[in-house]
């Protein structure tokens, strides 16, 4: 949990940039997709119901072309007087009834051939006399039709042609019928003599509109009555739907195009036409839902959205990773060169802004380092010439107490030692005039030493014994002046004031790389943390004391370079000076920073 | 800027792939009802027939006795509309939406035969000619090939109710071998007697006539199924004579069509129904009138030569040259071709009465019928059809038949018979050159 917090703080950027990009995509994407598929949705309704309005209207041309028909039929059977003869004769003989029976056939031939569609014609006396053009189609009997409410119904409207459904049924032979029925009537006395029959079966009227209908778009074709004499749907026939009825009044009355209504448990667009002349409603029920699953494929759209989406975030992904990835990379360096390494430049790669950063941070920390370097290099500019101050000042005491043994030298008449003793001040004095980071040879040294020591012997006896023990390999190397004569100095002056006499042993010799020097004396010795407080009596040679030695070697040659020293209490002290090998005039061999790294550069001198 | 740019390729994809998507829905439906006539074999066979306690129940029957698999389809149609559509269709020279096997009646078979000889199929091959009635072999045939496979007879038999029959004085033998001068002869015995009609007749169809012209052996044509038989037609004449003495003896009920004509015998208005033997079961659907009926040879011609029996209907079955003929042949030849226990079933089941000799063997066949009196009806039938003179049925016995009608009215009304003749001649000749 806590590792999950800290890698979305981590990357808290691409985290951040990344969702608003995938909400922004997937925003996009969805909008699109469903835009897209309403205005689909739209423009095919649209489309679907200017079509279906066509058709429509060809569906009512045919019905009003059967209706002309069944018109026409009636007017021919009605002004028939062959027929309407037969129709009323009662009790004929076999001569006479086979005569009519084929005249009347040869009439209604002539009248029915003009009936297209397959209906059929049927003509029925009151004498119950019944002449059947197609009694394959509906092979029913006089009395049966006789009592049927549809002859009643005829009966009772006898100046109109009525058209009637007839259910399924023994009467029917179970087949559905829509039968156009019309009273024959006698003009003159309104005396009605029989009934004449057009009976279209469900399955022959459906044949008027069944080629326009698909799934979800079905045709229903209902009577004044609200019910629905054919439909391609056939569970619906027979039912009666006074709602639906209302509806396609209305939109008929109102001559819309359309109208969404919600019937049969569904929601359909419902187009119509009205059939005056039949007393019928023909209705177009489009199920939008299944119509539009079937042509608009919504779950095609909305896989192939998906797939952009993917597609979409997976680039994203990509593409604000790297842009992230390199800036955190950048992020996490910077942050760790405070904790580790301030030198190490950071690594320049990644997207064009990450390089251009990491390139600005570079240059800016090669500047500081620049300046702080330049910085150190003035602080040991300025110890330098403190110290070279120091060297400078050539202890008043000094010369005074040389130059009295001298005197006394002289005075006694020894003027061989008065003039060694000269001879080793000259040298001295000069050397200590020189420069600071001047070297000479370990053999110069040795001599400065023994001059030093002689001056010293001279001034203030013998007891204090000085050997120098020089490996002969070692004359030739180079060392900085002053390094060893602040030690003999020292244990002349500090170590032997409870003993009297001693030695002091000076060593020098080639350890590995390093030249190793050895100040060591038998005197009083000392606990280590007394050696600061020595400072304070200035009797010395120059003004640089023992510390100053550690202090100037470390800043001449770096910091594994330096002087130890180790004292015994009674036993005496030891002063190790360690120093590199130096092979020619120092110049050459200081180094210039505190690395470790020597630095073989002339601008370091001055 | 660049995720703009995404966007507006996938839209711009999106619309692509939905325009393609939509293209191949489309192209789908275009391409799924394409249906050649001359394309592979199909699964499915098809049948047309118009009866379904009939024809259509024989072919449910043959169905259920064919041994292999096949997917048969039997739609119904009525007649009329059988004969309208194979006309369309073949005269078309399309085949599409045609059968595979289509019943038709023998008496229209030869019409159909001429004018369309590539689009049925020779079934010759499926089953032996020799197994059946020679009478329906000759209107199913053309040019030595045989192309249906007979069905039912069209036996006649006069049916009668032995209880009016009795009434006015006449038993079964008194029936046996008559002319129909005998016949109008008890008709007018019957009316006087019962006051019942003795026949009920549709003026529009003179199947009676072709029953007693075939009965003499004749035809409306001549042997060579074109040339006009009409004038001096010797037992065309006598029929007619025969027909006209009934209507004026007045014991004829006047019909208009099919349903009038079953309940005129189911009523019990007429005394005898002189009919095809597919009449059986419309009869003993009455079941009221059981032990009333029995059934006597039909009548014959008072003429040298004519035999007591005769067709009238009857219908084979044939197999249009389309793809799927091969299967369609091997069904009927196993079926009605040759399967003896089948025909057992059919004649029990169905009624309908086969033309395949080896049947008549059969138990079936046997069986006395109680519905008419314990009468063995299958196996007189099967006897006169044996003894049905055979005639060329030619191409236009319903054209002719149309003119006849007429003619016969104007005949009715006191037309002399030579005139009548030469009229219907001369019309007939004039209408079918």
């Amino acid at each position: 949990m806590k590792n999950l917090m800290n890698t979305i703080r981590t990357n808290s950027l691409f985290v951040k940039m990344f969702l608003v990009m995938v909400i922004s995509i997937i925003a996009v994407t969805v909008l699109i997709t469903f835009s897209t598929i309403r205005m689909s949705n739209n423009l095919f309704m649209e489309t679907f119901s200017i079509t279906n309005t066509k058709v429509l209207n060809q569906i009512k041309q045919q019905f009003e072309s059967f209706s002309y028909s069944v018109a026409f039929t009636t007017i021919n059977v009605q002004d028939n007087g062959t027929i309407k003869r037969l129709l009323t004769k009662e009790n004929v003989s076999s001569l006479e009834a086979s005569n009519s029976f084929y005249t009347i056939k040869e009439q209604m031939d002539r009248i029915f051939s003009n009936n297209p569609n397959d209906a059929n014609m049927i003509v029925l006396g009151k004498n119950k006399q019944l002449f059947n053009m197609k009694y394959i189609n509906w092979s029913v009997s006089a009395d049966a039709l006789f009592d049927h409410p549809i002859t009643k119904k005829t009966n009772d409207h006898p100046d109109e042609i009525l058209y009637q459904f007839v259910a399924e049924g023994e009467f029917t032979n179970g087949r559905r019928m829509i039968v156009a029925t019309k009273a024959l009537t006698e003009s003159s006395t309104d005396n009605v003599y029989g009934y004449l029959y057009i009976p279209i079966r469900e399955k022959d009227l459906r044949e008027f509109y069944e080629g326009y209908t698909s799934e979800g778009n079905s045709v229903l074709v209902m009577n004044g009555d609200g019910q629905i004499i054919s439909s391609n749907q056939q569970g619906l026939i027979g039912k009666t739907d006074q709602e639906l009825l209302a509806v396609a009044k209305e939109t008929d009355e109102n001559g819309l195009e359309y109208q969404d209504v919600h019937v049969f448990g569904k929601d359909y667009m419902l187009l119509t036409s009205s059939l005056p002349a039949l007393d019928m409603y023909v209705v177009n029920l489009v199920d939008k839902e299944l119509v539009i699953n079937n042509l608009v494929d919504r779950k095609e759209i909305v896989l192939i959205s998906i797939a952009i989406v993917l597609l979409a975030v997976g680039i994203v992904f990509i593409i604000s990773r790297r842009m992230t990835n390199s800036l955190q990379r950048l992020v996490k360096q910077i942050s760790d060169m405070a904790k580790y390494d301030f030198n190490k430049p950071v690594d320049e790669s990644g997207g064009y802004e990450a390089k251009k950063l990491a390139h600005a941070f570079n240059y800016m920390l090669n500047e500081l380092q620049d300046h702080v370097r330049n910085l150190l290099k003035a602080q040991r500019k300025q110890r330098k010439s403190e110290l070279e101050a120091l060297q400078h000042q050539i202890n008043p005491h000094f010369l005074y107490n040389t130059l009295t043994s001298v005197k006394f030298l002289v005075k006694e008449n020894k003027k061989e030692e008065a003039l060694e003793t000269i001879d080793a001040l000259i040298p001295l004095l000069q050397n200590a005039l020189g420069n600071v980071d001047e070297t000479i040879t370990v053999e110069q040294e040795v001599t400065n030493i023994k001059n030093y020591v002689l001056i010293n012997q001279t001034r203030y006896g013998e007891q204090i014994k000085v050997n120098t023990l020089i490996a002969p390999d070692c004359l030739h190397f180079h060392l900085p002046k002053l390094v060893i004569q602040p030690f003999i100095e020292n244990a002349f002056f500090h170590a032997f004031t409870e003993k009297k006499q001693g030695y002091i042993q000076v060593l020098i010799a080639r350890r590995e790389e390093q030249l190793v020097c050895e100040v060591v004396d038998t005197g009083d010795g000392m606990r280590i943390d007394q050696i600061p407080s020595r400072k304070g009596k200035r009797q010395l040679f120059s003004g640089i004391g023992v510390r100053n030695v550690h202090e100037r070697i470390q800043l001449l040659f770096g910091k594994e370079y330096g002087v130890e020293v180790t004292s015994q209490l009674n036993k005496g002290t030891k002063v190790k000076i360690v120093l590199p090998l130096l092979e020619e005039d120092a110049k050459e061999n200081t180094i210039s920073n505190n690395n470790t790294k020597p630095r073989v550069s002339g601008e370091e001198n001055f | 800027m660049n995720f703009a740019h995404w966007k507006k390729t996938g839209l711009l994809l999106l619309s692509v792939v939905t325009l393609l998507a939509l293209a191949a829905c489309s192209s789908d439906d275009a391409s799924g009802s394409s249906d050649g006539g001359n394309g592979e074999e199909p699964d499915k066979i098809t049948a047309w027939a118009w009866d379904p306690n009939f024809n259509i129940a024989a072919l449910e029957l043959a169905k259920d006795a064919y041994e292999e698999d096949l997917d048969l389809e039997i739609i119904e149609n009525a007649q009329d509309d059988i004969v309208q559509k194979l006309n369309t269709g073949l005269s078309s020279g399309s085949m599409k939406g045609m059968p595979n096997i289509v019943l038709i009646e023998d008496q229209r078979a030869q019409s159909f035969l001429q004018s369309y000889p590539d689009a049925f199929y020779p079934i010759g091959d499926y089953f032996s000619t020799d197994d059946f009635a020679p009478y329906k072999l000759a209107p199913t045939s053309l040019d030595g090939k045989q192309y249906g496979l007979p069905f039912d007879t069209g036996v006649t038999g006069l049916f009668f109710r032995t209880d009016y029959l009795e009434e006015a004085g006449y038993s079964k033998e008194d029936l046996t071998d008559i002319t129909w001068e005998k016949y109008i002869e008890i008709g007018k015995e019957v009316k006087a007697k019962t006051g019942k009609d003795m026949i009920s007749l549709d003026p529009n169809d003179l199947g009676i006539l072709r029953v007693m012209i075939q009965s003499a052996g004749s035809w409306y044509v001549e042997d060579d199924g074109k040339t006009v038989n009409l004038v001096d037609n010797e037992p065309l004449k006598k029929a007619f004579e025969n027909y006209k003495a009934m209507i004026e003896a007045d014991f004829v009920k006047a019909n208009s069509d099919w349903s009038q004509f079953i309940a005129a015998f189911n009523s019990g208005d007429v005394a005898t129904v002189p009919s095809g033997n597919w009449i059986a079961p419309s009869i003993e659907a009455e079941e009221s009138q059981a032990g009333k009926w029995e059934v006597a040879p039909i009548p014959r011609l008072n003429l040298e030569g004519a035999v007591n029996a005769s067709n009238q209907g009857g219908s084979s079955f044939y197999v249009l040259n389309i793809p799927g003929k091969e299967k369609a042949a091997e069904f009927l030849g196993a079926t009605f071709g040759s399967n003896e226990a089948f025909y057992q079933d059919l004649v029990l089941d169905v009624g309908a009465l086969g033309t395949y000799a080896p049947a008549a063997d059969g138990e079936a066949y046997q069986a006395e019928n109680d519905y008419f009196s314990g009468q063995p009806v299958i196996a007189d039938f099967s006897e006169w059809t044996e003894e049905i003179p055979s005639v060329n049925y030619g191409l236009h016995t319903y054209a002719i038949e149309d003119i006849l009608a007429a003619e016969m009215q104007n005949y009715l009304k006191g037309k002399d018979i030579e005139d009548v003749l030469a009229d219907a001649q001369a019309q007939a000749e004039s209408q079918l050159k």
